[in-house]
This record gives structure tokens, C-alpha cells and sequence, in this order.
């Protein structure tokens, strides 16, 4: 009566790998994949000897439950490679269809080379099967620079798609700009932005002013920041001193000849953001060393903000180039002074403030190692956008003075 | 009616109320409480971050701390929140029980208990800083002095770990200690929120019928307020109990066909596989009316009924569903009883592969034993929305599987067009599964692709499991956290738990009272009860039903009379 489960089992796992050179024959092909899964389907049903004459509507062909579509525009052959790993890590938890694009060069001939894998194997939660597939693509010649008419046809219909971009996206370009139109929503590294970061900043909030999501890994790296910073005013005592903040200084690691301050202004820019400031003087050189200043304004009171780089990191636990080491703010309340910071310490941060010279709270928080895997999970896990960077990302374009 | 009888001068058991007096002992249940929402300091740099899911430091005090709950579910349901960096570090867990421990023991207790438990591995680096704020107090459920000592040792706490006077007290005793516990509180003042919040977690079962359920609210009241008590039934805290109220108020489409013009009927089924696992003593006590239908079955129900609250919150939801409880009709008569009730119970059989005893062949069951491990009944909301659309329910245990499901069966399509079809198509059906295999299912009609014209159902079928692969939290970690944070939307609130017993208690006198006449020998003659659904039960007013069939055959003929049939799961 009941199949026994180790057959089962042997069709769990399936694969499929097909070739295609045309943008029609890849299309083609992926219907044949389902066609074929379709009757395997069926035929392991009969071969169960299952209940399947007293209840035809039992007979199910197998689903491809997708929720998304991923477009990997993976500039560089390495940046293919670790994009390929990282989708396949996710694929199980976030079933999607996934196209990875790796454009080569614009001036040679136009070419098209497409592998197509297909896989459907048992979830580990559920007796429910969970099929994924992945299309690579090697583009050559012109097309390179008209990606969004090759892979338009490769897209689920109804389903929200994805475009994760993870070197540093030509935000000012119409390659871009058409394949930003296409997608929903956008995911970028910000800590891989050329120069100083202030560009792909303005980059990002454009492509959010037209309409997309936008999740930055950049800005997913300072969520333990944000949050050890957050719980040291959860302190009743603290709670109170908040709208006080006088000063704000935050040290970013420096190790070349660029001081990179993606992160920095963002980090700022949440706090004027959540606390109500706005910015009065955008970031400038400071008259004295290699600092840059800023002014914020939280009523008619002005805050000083001060970007520090730092020369650290040594060993082997050496922070990439504007990651944030400290961040600093004092406090002014009446006859109380705060202080509350935090700080990098080798792999884990360290929050603590005092309160007139004594320390009332203390957190520490383990960094979480520098992959991208969760960061791209989390961000198709959550397909709406995220207000709080929205808002932290429109004060940051504005303390780098390159508001719009 | 065939179903009247003359009453018999008997002793009543000491139980039941009188008939007459129900409809008023129901209308007395219609007391409303109402939570007051909680207020603390807003901090602007939480929003967004996970801290917005993180409770302020507090002390859990788990009362009857060595027992099986504490063992089984609570402490490896903490452990998870600190381990998933949910609880703040300062959280300390302090048990407190008989059995005479030091702080050192309980870790050590603790610790085997939650490597047994725990859906997760411990890590030691972990454990250890878990351990440091577990402590142990011994003390007496009924003893003040205890609980003055246990004040002290609170305070203590406090001072050293910077945890604001939050306490959270976690009644993982048997339900018999819960009034001395609360009342203990209360004489040492240990009830009151001055700096902190003071909240109290109340397990299942509240109460043994409606008049225990009101004392135990009273008792509980006499001392907190309802807005710090949190009366905790782990089914609601399931990812899909939450996800039904999504499914329904979260998508625009079904909303509009979520009413008596177009649902023909519902039916929920909360089915087991297994048997009674050994627990035969806390079962006699029980029966499936009390272990599941009182509460896993009426809470499907409300959820399912209820009209959308006005927030996702938790009085909004709370008093929406506490009214769908209220718009069935709590009047049992013998009649009513006889005929949309079915009392089963299982017998010797067959569970998958292998061969069952009895209920009554069960360690620690009395061989005579008449209570129910199958119940079957038809109960109706009166409400503008669902009157005319009964609910069916039936729930039991060594049933041939395990599913919990509800299904909105739709009324059939008022005109069959394509007469050449061979076959009449089902009505609409949407079924929810609860578990296993959550998931949506909506079977249509579709024409098989022929020449002629067949018309044949087919299944659409949803599974969260194919689109969402990965951990949903045990019940128990939502649900503490969720108190931790003071949000009380999954928790019953006194009114619920009364509304609901207002709805079973009626029917499990009834029983007593039949029970009664059966030990006594008074029972009715056949002929009293012939037309009736007792008919087929041996005169025993319990139907038998083999092990691994769906209940008695009495079940059947419930909703067959009706012109329905069962689901077929």
C-alpha cells in the first residue's frame, strides 16, 4: 500500500543541464526541463502505486514554485563565480529562478552562450519539493550593452524580479538605467563603490526616487552597529538624554589614499534621519589634516560631525576600507554629560556610555563574517523597501552635498 | 420528539447545573475584559532593527521549574531566544520549585534538560553565558514566607543584573498550584508594576469546565490585571494559526466570499494518529472535549468566523473572535445534545502497521471508562455573516492520520450547464492545512481535454513548504518573546477562555448526567432515543470506533443528515 520511502527518496534529488546559444533555444529548453520533470513526476506516482485511480486530481505535475526572479549582472569572471556559489547556497530557501550574466567585451563579436540547470530536490522542512533553476550566460559584442531585451524573456511573469549588482553598478548609465526599469528591486554593495562612495550614494537614491527597492549590503553591515548603538538608550537613565546629542564623530578605516564614506554618511544620515535633524553644512575637508566636517542641525542647535580616518588594521583581521571602527557621540542634558560609543574590536563590537563619568551600560556584539550570503538572503526576504535606510540614505546624499 | 423524556428524580452530580440556569450562567459569561496596552519610552534608533523585537531585560520566574513543561518546552525555548541574541544578556531565568537545589544543580538540571529538548544543539560558549542567569530558588506553591524569600531574592537580582524590576511568571505547575501561586503573589506584593512590568504566563488547561474556569479568572484577577496576564495556549503561537489570519485578511479576494451567500458549510478536523501516549491519567480527566475542543478547535473556529478586527492588535483581534464564541448558542438541551454531538471512543484496531489496544485497555484508563476521545459536532454562529452555515467539527484520537485541516466547503453552482458531462463537478472547496504540510488548497472544476465535454475537479495546491523552506520558531519561543514584549494578541483572554467553556461545559454535563444513569442503570430505553444519533451507540451514550477509522459511524450520520459528507483527508 505505502511506497516504500527509499524509492521515494531516489527521485528526490533531480537535476537537469541543458546548453543554449540563442535567447529562443534557452527559453525552449527550459520548457523541455519542466515537460520532462512533469512526467517523471507522473511516472514515480504510478510506480508508488499510489491511491491515484480513486482520486485523479491527486496526480500533480511538479511545481516550480518560484516567488522570484534573480538577475546577476556579474561584470567580472570572478564576480560570476562567487555570484553562481552564492545563488546556489540560497536556492533551497529562496526558490527562484536565477540568470547570471556575465557581459564580456562590448568591442568583440556579439555572442550568446547559456547553461541551464534545473534542480528539484525534497525540502528538509516539508514533503513539499522545491524546484530551482539557474541560467548562466556569457554575452560578448554589443549585446553586452543590451542586457534587458536578452533576459526580458527569461523573466517569470507576475513575479517580482531582483537585480543584484555586485561590483560597482554604472548608476549613470542607460545600461544600467534599463535594467534598473526592468527590475523591482536592487541590490548593490555600497563598500564596493568607486572613489569615495559619494556618487553610487546619489546612484542609489535616484534608483529608489524611480521606484525601486533598494538594499544595500553596505548598509546591512552596520545593522550591529545601529542596533548596540540603539540598546544603549534603551538604559531608563539614557533614554532621556537622546534628544541631547552634541557631537558626533565617527572613525573610518583608511587604508589607501581614498577615504571611502559610503558608510560613514549613511550611518549619519540614519541618525539625522531617525532624531529629527537636518543638515546645515554638507561634508568638507577640514582646514586641518585629513578629516572631514559637517554640520547637522537638530532644532537650532548645531551638531558638529566630525569623519576620522584611521590607519588601522593590521594581522589578519583587517577591516575593508571605510568600514566603520568608532563611532562616538556625547550628550548633553541639563547638568548630565554622555557619552556613548562604539567600537571595533578585532571581530566583534563593543558599546558602552557613560553617564557622568560612570559606565551605565555595556553591550557587545559579535561581526558577522565578511560574506554576502545572509545580507543577499535578507534581502529577498524582504522585498519591500526599508524605510529606515530610505530615509537614512536621503540624509546621507544630502550631508555629501549631492542632494538633488 | 422521540428525544424528550421524563426526568427521573436523581441525585445530580455535583457538577452540573441545573438546564434552566444555563442560558442565564451564560449570559453572566458575557463579562468583558480588556487589556490595557503597554507604554514605554519610545527609543528612535530601534526602528527598523531587530531590537524592536528585543523585550527589555526581565526575570522569567518559572514556578515549577523541575517539572516536564519546564524540562520539555520552556527552558529550551529560552535558551533558543538568548541563543538567537532575542533576549537581551541580561535576561535571568529563576526557577522555583520544591526540590531542594543549589543555583549549580539547576544549571546542571537545566542543562540536560535542554540538550534533551532543544530543536538546536547547545554550544557550550553559549550555554555557559546562559547559565549565568539561571538561578534557583527553593520555595512552597502555598507557603507566604516562601514567597517572601522569593521577593527578596528578586530584588537581589535586580540589583546585580540591571533588570528594572521586569518580571515575568511563568505558572508551569499543575493547574491545581495556580491559585495558591497567584494569590502568593499577591500577599507579597510581587503582583504590582512600579519600576518594571510584572506580567504572568497562565499554561493551558484554564479552568476544568466553566465554573472552574470563572474562579480561576476570579482568583487571578482578584490579584493582576488582565493586561499583565497572558494565558498561553502554544497552538496559537504556530506559524500557520498566524498565517490564516493573513491568508484572510491580508488578500483581497476572498474576503467578498467569506459569508453564508457563498459558503455552504465549514469543517474543521483536528485529527491524530497517535493514542494517548501513556498519559492515560491526565486523559480520563480530560477527554478531547476538554484537550482539544475547547480550545484548539473553538480558537480555529473563531479565527476562521471572525469578522476583520479594526487593528493587529490585541484587544482588536481578541474582541473579534470572543464575539464569534458569543453568537453560538450556549443553551445545550438534552435534544440539541443528542443530535448535533457525537461522544465516540476508540476500541481495539489498527494504527498504520501496527495493532492498538482499546482506550479502556490503556495503562491508568479505568476498564469501564466512558470518557471521549473522539468528539463530532455541528454548532452554528448566529451572526449576520454565517447564519444557516453550520460548522462541523470533529476532532479524536487513533484516527488513520494526522491532520489538522479546515475546509470552506462553497455551495454548489446554481445551474449545471454542460448537461452532456458525465460527472457533476464537486462544489468550490478551500482547504487550509494546518499541519502537516501547511498549505492552501482551492479545487476547482476544469474540463478534461477531449472531444466531449467532461468536466472534472482539480486541485490547486499550495504548499509553504515549497516556497518558504526554512525554520519556523517552536511555538513556545513566539510566544514567550512575544510576552516578554507585552504583545498579547496570541494569548486567550479571560472572556475567551469563559465564552468557550460557555460553549463545551454544557455539553460535558450533559455526559455526566448520562454516565450518571448509565452506573445507576436509569438510562432511557431504546425506544426513547430511536431517531436519534445515540442510536447506533449501544445505549451507552458513547459510540465505539476502531483504531485507525475516521470516529464512529454516529459521526457520520451527524453531517450526513444534513445532506453533507465529510472530507475525505
Amino acid at each position: 500500500m505505502t511506497a516504500p520511502a527509499a524509492e521515494r527518496i531516489e527521485v528526490a534529488t533531480t537535476r537537469w543541464h541543458a546548453r543554449a546559444s540563442s535567447i529562443s533555444e534557452t527559453v525552449q529548453q527550459l520548457a523541455r526541463i519542466w515537460g520532462t520533470a512533469a512526467e517523471a513526476e507522473d511516472a514515480s506516482h504510478a510506480n508508488a502505486g499510489d491511491d491515484a485511480s480513486a482520486s485523479p486530481s491527486k496526480i500533480k505535475g511538479r511545481m516550480r514554485t518560484s516567488v522570484l526572479t534573480l538577475v546577476v549582472i556579474a561584470q567580472r569572471p570572478e564576480t560570476a563565480e562567487r555570484a553562481m556559489a552564492i545563488v546556489n547556497a540560497l536556492a533551497s530557501r529562496h526558490p527562484s529562478r536565477a540568470i547570471v550574466v556575465s557581459p564580456g567585451d562590448p568591442d568583440g563579436p556579439t555572442t550568446f552562450d547559456a547553461h541551464i540547470y534545473a534542480a528539484c530536490h525534497l525540502s528538509p522542512t516539508s514533503h513539499a519539493e522545491v524546484c530551482t533553476e539557474e541560467i548562466f550566460i556569457k554575452t560578448g559584442g554589443e549585446l553586452s550593452q543590451h542586457l534587458s531585451t536578452a533576459i526580458a524573456p527569461l523573466l517569470i511573469h507576475d513575479l517580482p524580479v531582483v537585480l543584484w549588482w555586485p561590483d560597482d553598478p554604472p548608476f549613470r548609465s542607460r545600461h544600467y538605467h534599463d535594467l534598473a526599469e526592468m527590475a523591482d528591486g536592487l541590490l548593490v554593495d555600497s563598500g564596493s563603490f568607486r572613489d569615495d562612495g559619494r556618487l553610487g550614494l546619489r546612484g542609489m537614491l535616484d534608483t529608489m526616487t524611480a521606484g525601486n527597492t533598494v538594499h544595500d549590503i553596505g548598509w546591512a553591515r552596520l545593522t550591529l552597529w545601529r542596533e548596540l548603538l540603539a540598546s544603549l538608550f534603551d538604559h531608563p537613565l539614557l533614554i532621556h538624554e537622546l534628544p541631547g546629542v552634541r557631537h558626533l564623530r565617527i572613525d573610518v578605516a583608511k587604508p589607501g589614499t581614498t577615504m571611502r564614506i559610503a558608510k560613514a554618511a549613511c550611518f549619519a544620515g540614519w541618525l539625522a534621519a531617525q532624531l529629527g535633524w537636518t543638515v546645515s553644512r554638507p561634508i568638507q575637508e577640514a582646514p586641518h589634516g585629513d578629516r572631514l566636517v559637517a554640520e547637522l542641525l537638530a532644532g537650532r542647535r548645531i551638531i558638529p560631525v566630525e569623519f576620522r580616518p584611521i590607519q588601522a588594521g593590521s594581522g589578519s583581521n583587517v577591516p575593508g576600507t571605510g568600514s566603520l571602527m568608532r563611532v562616538e557621540m556625547e550628550l548633553v542634558r541639563g547638568r548630565a554629560q554622555t557619552r556613548a560609543r562604539v567600537t571595533r574590536q578585532a571581530d566583534h563590537l563593543l558599546a558602552t556610555a557613560d553617564w557622568n563619568g560612570a559606565q551605565v551600560a555595556r553591550r557587545a556584539g559579535t561581526l558577522e563574517p565578511f560574506e554576502e550570503t545572509p545580507f543577499l538572503a535578507e534581502a529577498l526576504d524582504r522585498t519591500s523597501g526599508d524605510r529606515v535606510f530610505e530615509m537614512a540614505l536621503g540624509k546621507a546624499v544630502e550631508l555629501v552635498g549631492l542632494s538633488p | 420528539m422521540t428525544a424528550t423524556r421524563p426526568k427521573k428524580p436523581k441525585p445530580a452530580p455535583s457538577r452540573t447545573a441545573p438546564s434552566t440556569s444555563r442560558a442565564k450562567q451564560s449570559r453572566d459569561a458575557l463579562r468583558v475584559y480588556r487589556a490595557e496596552p503597554d507604554t514605554r519610552p519610545e527609543n528612535p534608533l530601534r526602528e527598523g532593527t531587530r531590537l524592536e523585537r528585543i523585550p527589555a531585560p526581565c526575570i522569567v520566574v518559572v514556578f515549577g521549574a523541575t517539572g516536564d513543561l519546564a524540562q520539555r518546552k520552556i527552558l529550551p525555548a529560552i535558551y533558543n531566544l538568548r541563543r538567537a541574541g532575542l533576549l537581551p544578556p541580561e535576561s535571568v531565568v529563576l526557577g522555583f520549585s520544591r526540590r531542594a537545589m543549589t543555583d549549580d544543580e539547576y544549571r546542571d538540571f537545566a542543562k540536560k534538560a535542554v540538550s534533551e529538548h532543544s530543536r538546536v544543539t547547545v554550544e557550550e560558549g553559549m550555554w555557559d553565558h546562559f547559565a549565568e542567569g539561571l538561578h534557583y530558588q527553593q520555595g512552597e506553591f502555598g507557603d507566604p514566607p516562601d514567597f517572601r524569600g522569593l521577593e527578596e531574592r528578586l530584588e537581589q537580582i535586580d540589583a546585580e543584573q540591571s533588570t528594572h524590576g521586569n518580571r515575568l511568571y511563568y505558572l508551569a505547575t499543575p493547574p491545581a498550584a495556580y491559585t495558591d501561586i497567584v494569590s502568593n503573589l499577591g500577599k507579597v506584593g510581587l503582583d504590582r508594576q512600579r519600576e518594571g512590568w510584572a506580567r504572568i504566563v497562565i499554561e493551558k488547561p484554564f479552568g476544568h469546565d466553566l465554573e472552574s474556569a470563572r474562579a480561576l479568572n476570579d482568583a487571578v484577577m482578584h490579584v493582576f490585571e488582565e493586561s499583565q496576564v497572558y494565558r498561553i495556549d502554544h497552538y496559537l503561537g504556530k506559524e500557520t494559526v498566524r498565517n490564516l489570519l493573513v491568508f484572510r485578511f491580508g488578500n483581497g479576494i476572498f474576503e467578498p466570499l467569506w459569508n453564508r451567500r457563498y459558503v455552504d458549510h465549514v469543517q474543521i478536523t483536528v485529527g491524530e494518529d497517535l493514542g494517548i501516549e501513556g498519559r492515560g491519567e491526565f486523559y480520563e480527566d480530560a477527554g478531547a472535549s476538554r484537550d482539544i475542543v475547547q480550545n484548539h478547535m473553538l480558537q480555529l473556529l473563531s479565527l476562521v468566523a471572525m469578522e476583520p478586527p479594526i487593528a493587529f492588535e490585541a484587544d482588536a483581534l481578541r474582541d473579534e473572535k470572543v464575539r464569534v464564541l458569543r453568537a453560538i448558542d450556549p443553551v445545550w438541551t438534552e435534544a440539541r445534545v443528542r443530535a448535533q454531538v457525537v461522544r465516540g471512543q476508540y476500541t481495539a484496531g489498527w494504527s498504520a502497521d501496527h495493532k492498538v489496544p482499546g482506550y479502556r485497555q490503556e495503562a491508568e484508563v479505568d476498564p469501564e471508562s466512558r470518557v471521549e476521545t473522539f468528539v463530532a459536532l455541528k454548532l452554528e454562529v448566529q451572526n449576520w455573516r454565517w447564519a444557516d452555515v453550520p460548522f462541523y467539527l470533529r476532532t479524536g484520537k487513533r484516527l488513520p492520520k494526522r491532520a489538522t485541516e479546515i475546509a470552506i466547503q462553497f455551495k454548489q453552482p446554481p445551474l449545471m450547464l454542460f448537461r452532456e458531462a458525465t460527472t457533476h463537478p464537486e462544489a468550490n472547496l478551500l482547504a487550509m492545512r494546518i499541519q502537516p504540510d501547511e498549505g492552501i488548497l482551492l479545487r476547482f472544476a476544469a474540463k478534461v481535454p477531449e472531444l466531449g465535454l467532461d468536466v472534472r475537479s482539480v486541485n490547486m495546491d499550495f504548499t509553504y513548504g515549497s516556497s518558504f523552506s526554512r525554520d519556523a520558531p517552536e511555538a513556545y519561543e513566539t510566544l514567550i518573546l512575544d510576552a516578554m514584549l507585552g504583545d498579547a494578541s496570541l494569548f486567550t483572554r479571560a472572556d475567551e477562555v469563559e465564552a468557550a467553556w460557555g460553549i463545551v461545559s454544557p455539553v460535558i454535563d450533559t455526559w455526566r448526567e448520562w454516565d450518571h444513569e448509565v452506573a445507576t442503570g436509569t438510562q432511557p430505553t431504546r425506544e426513547d432515543r430511536e431517531g436519534t444519533l445515540a442510536d447506533v451507540d449501544g445505549g451507552e451514550g458513547i459510540c465505539f470506533y476502531e483504531a485507525g477509522t475516521w470516529g464512529p459511524e454516529a459521526a457520520d450520520k451527524l453531517i450526513e443528515h444534513d445532506g453533507r459528507r465529510w472530507r475525505r483527508l
